[in-house]
């Protein structure tokens, strides 16, 4: 049996990362998305949140920022870096995500697949991330299938 | 711009307010990278884009959902939005010109609960992104 289908609902290194406004402004201006409830605290508060919030794609930041990059999550999978694709992401919001907040991510390895085809093998992984604040209210829910053609 | 739309407004096979992005740049991959974390070099780097196989760089799929989450909280509030997936089914070149699109696909009036279809595509309609979300909507204004 595949290495990592015997890992299939490991639990992964948990990891953190400190929301910084100056983050999300970063990130809202890369993807060029001029809504004011990101950068504009006043204009927030008028639509009665209790500071600017987080984008709802943010939870990549958290990821790459806080937790392993690209490079370190192929070596820890065994997978290379150049047959691998993003397929999926898929996300679920329980509550908003401010400035100041210290974000806990707990990964877990929740479903390794392998198929055969006729131009080779795939195998998809999906990643099951919860994320908590630091009043330990959980927040966010990502799913990521990642695909490796072998 | 956003808290105006009551459930009892929306119906099964209304679009969504269509949103079309300014041409992806190579730039705007570069602000990506360093702004999501994602220095995969494919993105930034035009001769590690040719060594996978395409002409150059490619766009970040987290970039283009990102779009797909702009043109959704451009007509909710960020607080309605419940679930969003989205499947990266083509890549995304500097030059291309995306447009998001959507419809209301189920209700649910018991939670006053939304789905949709949403997708991404460029200016030849070629779909970067399949997608659906799910949204809890006020009962009444």
């Amino acid at each position: 049996m595949d290495d990592l289908k015997k890992r299939e609902g490991e639990e992964l290194p948990a990891y953190s990362f400190v929301v910084e406004r100056g983050k999300i402004r970063e990130f809202v201006q890369a993807v060029g998305d001029p809504n004011p409830v990101y950068v504009d605290k006043e204009y927030a508060a008028r639509e009665g949140y209790a500071d600017v919030i987080a984008p709802p794609t943010f939870g990549i930041c958290i990821d790459l920022w806080g937790g392993a990059d690209f490079v370190r999550l192929c070596e820890m999978f065994g997978l290379n870096p150049f047959k691998v694709l993003h397929g999926e992401q898929e996300y679920e919001y329980y509550g908003e995500i401010y400035p100041g907040d210290e974000i806990t991510a707990r990964p877990r390895l929740a479903r390794v697949l392998s198929k055969e085809g006729k131009s080779g093998g795939i195998r998809m992984i999906t990643l099951e991330t919860t994320y908590f604040n630091q009043r330990g209210e959980k927040v966010l829910l990502a799913r990521c299938l990642i695909v490796e053609r072998r | 711009m956003t808290g105006q739309v009551c459930f009892k407004d929306v119906n099964v096979g209304d679009e969504i307010p269509r949103l079309v992005k300014e041409p992806v740049t190579e730039v705007q991959l570069v602000k990506y990278a360093g702004a999501s974390g994602d220095f995969n070099p494919l993105h930034t780097v035009d001769a590690v884009g040719k060594l996978a196989g395409f002409d150059g760089v490619i766009a970040h799929g987290m970039l283009v959902m990102g779009f797909v989450a702009q043109a959704l909280t451009a007509w909710l509030p960020n607080r309605c939005l419940k679930k969003l997936k989205a499947r990266f089914t083509a890549v995304t070149r500097p030059g291309d010109i995306i447009t998001v699109t959507g419809r209301i696909t189920a209700k649910r009036p018991e939670e006053n609960l939304i789905a949709g279809e949403i997708q991404a595509a460029d200016q030849r309609g070629e779909v970067k992104i399949k997608g659906g979300f799910e949204a809890v909507l006020p009962g009444r204004r």
